[in-house]
């Protein structure tokens, strides 16, 4: 059975099931494939982090005065608290950082150990030659250094370039095709 | 401020199909499909994701800060260049540079009609940036310009455009991203 995972969606799959996602541009699709229960998850990624849009947005606002700094080390424990609180918001699904991690929790609950799971990364293009923007690029950055962080290994990739890219990822072998306009 | 909004579209519409008339020498229709305030990512479109289309995106900032993305699917992109530059029907097999140029400039077309009413009804300045093509899947090129506008914005205000050229059935689509912090500012609130 395929099942169709969208910009921003998480989902998993089980033996005899294949994961897809068409029409992958500067996003990313992240595979975590356990070879020994024949489980495993797709995420469809469009942003690097969701703390660094956070950032981005208040980058005006910030000061460095002394005075400000308890006010924001407040603030920060208010996001922290906030972001724990959201991290079921289906909105979270689209930052690579926070996929990645709700990936590993639905899988764990099922029984994975995160040693034995496998990475494959496809996606991140650029398609728009001629103008100048580092989304792609940063997905894949930022997925790559987060799997790393959680010891776990990519064991294959298809990324950046200028092309879209299909993807299908059949849960029963692990294996992950890619499929181009030519 | 909703009924200022239409009036916009409305406007836009006619001058951007009299624009297109001109330029094909066929009459063209132009709908306004679907008027929105959502957030980017909920963005649906008609068109699947794995189909091939010309896209052309355009970018405008200023005092209203956006995008506008023409897709043409491959077949309609390459009956529309036959059109354009003068070639036998059905002879346009592959996008030539002259082809994607063609098409970039029937993308300023329906754009400057766009923003040109934009600007003049809302008196605010507007500055269009030149028009970037690409030629892949719609989901691909979709993707792109929705992550980018999620990156930076909140919420924005969607237009979807569908237009006609008769007596030739073929259709395209025309998306408008609108900024709304920017747009509120200036028309007042747009929900109710």
């Amino acid at each position: 059975m395929d099942i169709e995972v969208k910009m921003g969606e998480i989902k998993g799959g089980r033996c005899g099931e294949t994961l897809t996602a068409s029409g992958v541009g500067s996003c990313l699709i992240i595979t975590l494939f356990d070879p020994e229960l024949k489980t495993g998850a797709m995420a469809h990624v469009m942003l690097p982090s969701r703390d660094r849009r956070r950032r981005t947005k208040d980058k005006g606002s910030l000061s460095d005065d002394l005075s400000s700094k308890a006010k924001r080390e407040n603030n920060l424990a208010k996001e922290e608290s906030e972001r724990a609180s959201n991290s079921a918001e289906a909105g979270d699904t689209k930052y690579t950082d926070t996929a990645i991690d709700e990936m590993l929790k639905r899988l764990e609950a099922q029984g994975s150990k995160r040693g034995r799971l496998e990475a494959k990364i496809v996606g991140g293009a650029n398609m728009f030659t001629s103008f100048v923007s580092d989304i792609g690029r940063e997905n894949v950055l930022s997925a790559k250094e987060n799997l790393k962080e959680k010891d776990i290994s990519i064991v294959g990739e298809c990324v950046g370039g200028s092309q879209g890219r299909s993807v299908e990822f059949s849960v029963s072998s692990g294996i992950v095709s890619v499929k181009v306009k030519f | 401020m909703q009924n200022k909004l239409n009036e916009i579209n409305t406007q836009a519409a006619l001058n951007a199909s009299t624009a297109l008339s001109k330029l094909t020498d066929s009459p063209v229709d132009i709908e306004i499909s679907n008027v929105e305030i959502k957030k980017v990512e909920q963005l649906s479109p008609v068109i699947s994701p794995e189909e091939i289309v010309a896209g052309i995106y355009l970018p405008v900032t200023g005092e209203v800060k956006g995008a506008a993305l023409l897709i043409f699917p491959k077949e309609t992109a390459f009956t529309f260049c036959d059109l354009l530059v003068k070639r036998e029907p059905g002879t346009t097999r592959k996008l030539t540079e002259l082809d994607e140029s063609a098409l970039k400039e029937v993308g300023n077309i329906i754009s400057g009609s766009y923003f040109t009413v934009l600007a003049n009804t809302l008196h605010v300045k507007i500055t269009e940036h030149i028009p970037i093509f690409s030629f892949d899947m719609f989901g691909a090129i979709l993707g792109q310009i929705v992550s980018k506008f999620a990156q930076e914005e909140e919420r924005v205000i969607i237009i979807e455009v569908e237009f006609y050229f008769k007596p030739k059935t073929f259709r395209g689509y025309f998306l408008l991203l609108l900024e709304m912090e920017k747009l509120e500012a200036i028309m007042g609130p747009l929900e109710s």
